[in-house]
């Protein structure tokens, strides 16, 4: 009978020793996990960030701005265009006279 | 020492006899104490165990706030308007801040405060949280880190970028410091984009680290993003071209509307002055607002297709019918309508073309009342646009039974009722898509064909067309609307203002309403220039040549061909090379 009950004592120290193991890994992963995902929050908002910054780079006023100052290019017109049609409903591209 | 005195096994002490008492009580000591813990425990465990569970919570449990990210606002082309980033804001804990003058200064200078303002914000000691800035940049931030002022913090927020600025800006509107919409579409889709913020219950160890959650996180909703119709490139340029105009001109203000009558959406919205949203520092009421929507004004001369519109629906007229207008003068009881020039016999066509007002009320005196407040409903005038917008105004037209014959005369050529920039823009459309009013959107839509509610036979939305195709060409008010490559119609209006009770002799609103291209309409533009100073003031010379530019790069955007034949003006030619 004592052998049996020593036995399962045993046991039941076992399983609270890897109770407080477990929990303690559980402990880490979430740790881990936690800040993986505040990582993954950052690079998002980091990523945000960059993409205004490269719209505020490509916006249609600094454009013209260097395309005319600094390449000096200027704005077009249909007399220095030239259309292309789509081949099949006319077969020609052509600069319209 | 030879001898002991004592006999240690002898020794009294330990002869005599332990009362059984004794060891009785040491037992009766020990399970009282015991008794005592179980007491205690069932105490903590079971009788008072909320309390301490509180208690428990309060020093471990955290509730953490998941703030959701704000919607995005993108133009058509998915190109950003409007965007959330974060940004550093300071705080500082008075109650424990170090105060060390030297220290204080160059934080004041960091802060671009002055030390004593800095002083004030921390004298109340009781506090322990107080805002010295809220967002400023990350480079000041680093800064202010790096002086090492014990309770001074930074915290990140989330600040609204505009990367398109001040052409854009009355659309997009802007967000105040709390992250919530004040102006514009920010405004009026706050909800959707504002998303909703999540929370999440967790166990924090002693480092400040998340080691568990507890019960069910709930995940924040981001914002939607907002795709409008708005073309970022023609809204660029339609706004520099206003600007050019309401500077050259030197007039008070100037608003374009750019609409897409196949669609049915908003290509572009633009109003000068405007401001930049994100410098807001000293913003004027008359930057901020969106004239082309909030203002109205008396429509003028732009009224006249319309009102000739419903007598050739009515079978009142037909485009060539003649009428006479001379002497320019037309005498309703003690008022006299007369035209800029006499003009003697005109069509229907050219009343348009030379804009007559004796023409147009010979017509309009034809109808009834009750027909012409039809049609002008129909349009749209009077009612509130549906775009979602705040602050769009319905304008005016008064119920029919209330019309004198007179002011149904004055009606006919736009005085007596009101109407904004968009609503004429509107109205214009029922031109444009052959009899049928088309709903605007300034959301993108993906539709590819708009429909609406018909107004006018095609026949007769086509001969209206024709009528202001003639305003463009030689003959017309508005030849300075012409643009290269493409055909255009149009009507040109201009108009007295307003000044308290009366008209204001030397103040006018020039502006034009046109389609283009005009036999296959794609594009509806309105101009409208207000207080025109530098000699010219008439629609057909400050706002028609707006409409010009801005359809002609338009359409070259949208890939439409022209349709009207342009001299090629191609220089260089391939010469073959010689051996």
């Amino acid at each position: 009978m004592s052998r049996v009950s020593f036995l399962l004592l045993m046991a039941v120290m076992a399983s609270a020793l890897y109770l407080v193991r477990t929990q303690y890994e559980s402990r880490s992963l979430t740790t881990e996990i936690d800040r993986a995902t505040s990582l993954a929050r950052n690079l998002e908002t980091e990523n945000d960030r960059l993409d205004v910054e490269r719209r505020a780079q490509a916006t249609p006023l600094r454009v013209e701005k260097l395309a005319r100052e600094q390449l000096h290019m200027r704005t077009i017109t249909p007399a220095i265009t030239q259309y292309a049609t789509v081949a099949g409903s006319a077969a020609s591209a052509e600069i319209r006279p | 020492m030879s001898s002991r005195s004592v006999q240690y096994t002898s020794s009294p002490l330990l002869a005599s006899k332990t009362p059984i008492w004794r060891s009785q009580f040491i037992v009766a000591v020990i399970a009282a104490g015991f008794l005592g813990l179980v007491a205690r425990a069932a105490y903590v465990q079971v009788i008072d165990n909320a309390f301490f569970k509180r208690q428990g919570a309060v020093r471990f449990v955290r509730t953490l706030d998941l703030p959701a990210n704000r919607g995005r606002i993108l133009d058509r082309h998915g190109n950003i308007l409007a965007s959330s980033v974060p940004v550093p804001s300071i705080w500082a804990n008075p109650e424990d801040i170090e105060r060390d003058p030297a220290k204080l200064k160059a934080l004041a200078k960091l802060l671009g405060m002055n030390p004593a303002e800095l002083d004030k914000k921390l004298q109340d000691e009781d506090k322990t949280f107080v805002w010295l800035k809220r967002q400023v940049d990350d480079s000041v931030a680093k800064e202010i880190a790096a002086l090492k002022i014990k309770g001074v913090y930074d915290r990140k927020e989330y600040k609204r970028i505009y990367p398109e600025g001040e052409s854009v800006a009355h659309v997009v509107g802007f967000t105040n410091v709390e992250n919530l919409g004040q102006e514009g579409v920010e405004l009026t889709f706050n909800k959707a984009l504002g998303g909703k913020a999540g929370s999440r219950r967790v166990i924090k160890d002693r480092l400040g680290r998340v080691v568990e959650d507890i019960g069910e996180m709930m995940p924040p909703v981001d914002g939607e993003d907002l795709q409008l119709s708005i073309d970022s490139k023609v809204q660029y340029f339609a706004y520099e071209k206003i600007k050019e105009s309401v500077v050259t001109n030197k007039a008070v203000a100037g608003s374009v509307v750019v609409l897409d009558i196949k669609t049915g959406e908003v290509l572009a919205l633009v109003n000068y002055p405007s401001y930049s949203p994100g410098k807001r520092g000293s913003l004027s009421g008359a930057q901020l607002r969106n004239r082309a929507l909030t203002d109205t004004f008396e429509p003028g001369s732009t009224m006249k297709p319309l009102v000739v519109g419903l007598a050739l629906e009515k079978g009142i007229v037909k485009p060539e019918t003649l009428i006479q207008t001379a002497p320019g003068k037309l005498q309703m009881g003690t008022a006299t309508i007369t035209d800029a020039h006499p003009h003697g016999v005109l069509s229907v066509n050219e009343v348009i073309q030379k804009s007559s007002n004796v023409g147009t009320v010979k017509i309009a005196m034809q109808m009834q009342p009750h027909d012409m407040w039809e049609m002008f409903t129909q349009v749209g005038l009077g009612q509130k646009p549906q775009v979602p917008f705040p602050g769009a105004v319905a304008g005016k037209v008064r119920a029919y039974k209330t019309w004198r014959p007179i002011e149904q005369a004055t009606m006919s050529y736009g005085y007596g009722l009101s109407a904004s920039l968009f609503q004429l823009a509107q109205a214009y459309t029922v031109f444009a898509h052959d009899g049928e009013m088309v709903p605007m959107s300034l959301v993108k839509t993906n539709q590819a064909v708009a429909s609406g509610a018909r107004v006018l036979s095609v026949q007769n939305a086509t001969a209206i067309r024709n009528m202001l195709h003639m305003v463009t060409i030689q003959g017309g008010t508005a030849p300075k609307a012409q643009t290269m490559g493409y055909s255009v119609g149009g009507k040109t209006g201009t108009a007295h203002k307003v000044e308290g009770k009366g008209y204001a002799s030397k103040k006018y609103r020039g502006f034009f309403v046109g389609i283009a291209p005009i036999d296959n309409p794609r594009i509806v533009v309105a101009v409208m220039v207000d207080e025109p100073t530098n000699g010219a003031y008439f629609g057909g010379d400050v706002a028609a040549p707006v409409f010009s530019q801005t359809v002609q790069q338009t359409l070259r955007m949208m890939g439409v061909q022209p349709d009207m034949a342009v001299k090629p003006q191609v220089v260089t030619k391939v010469e073959k090379e010689s051996f």
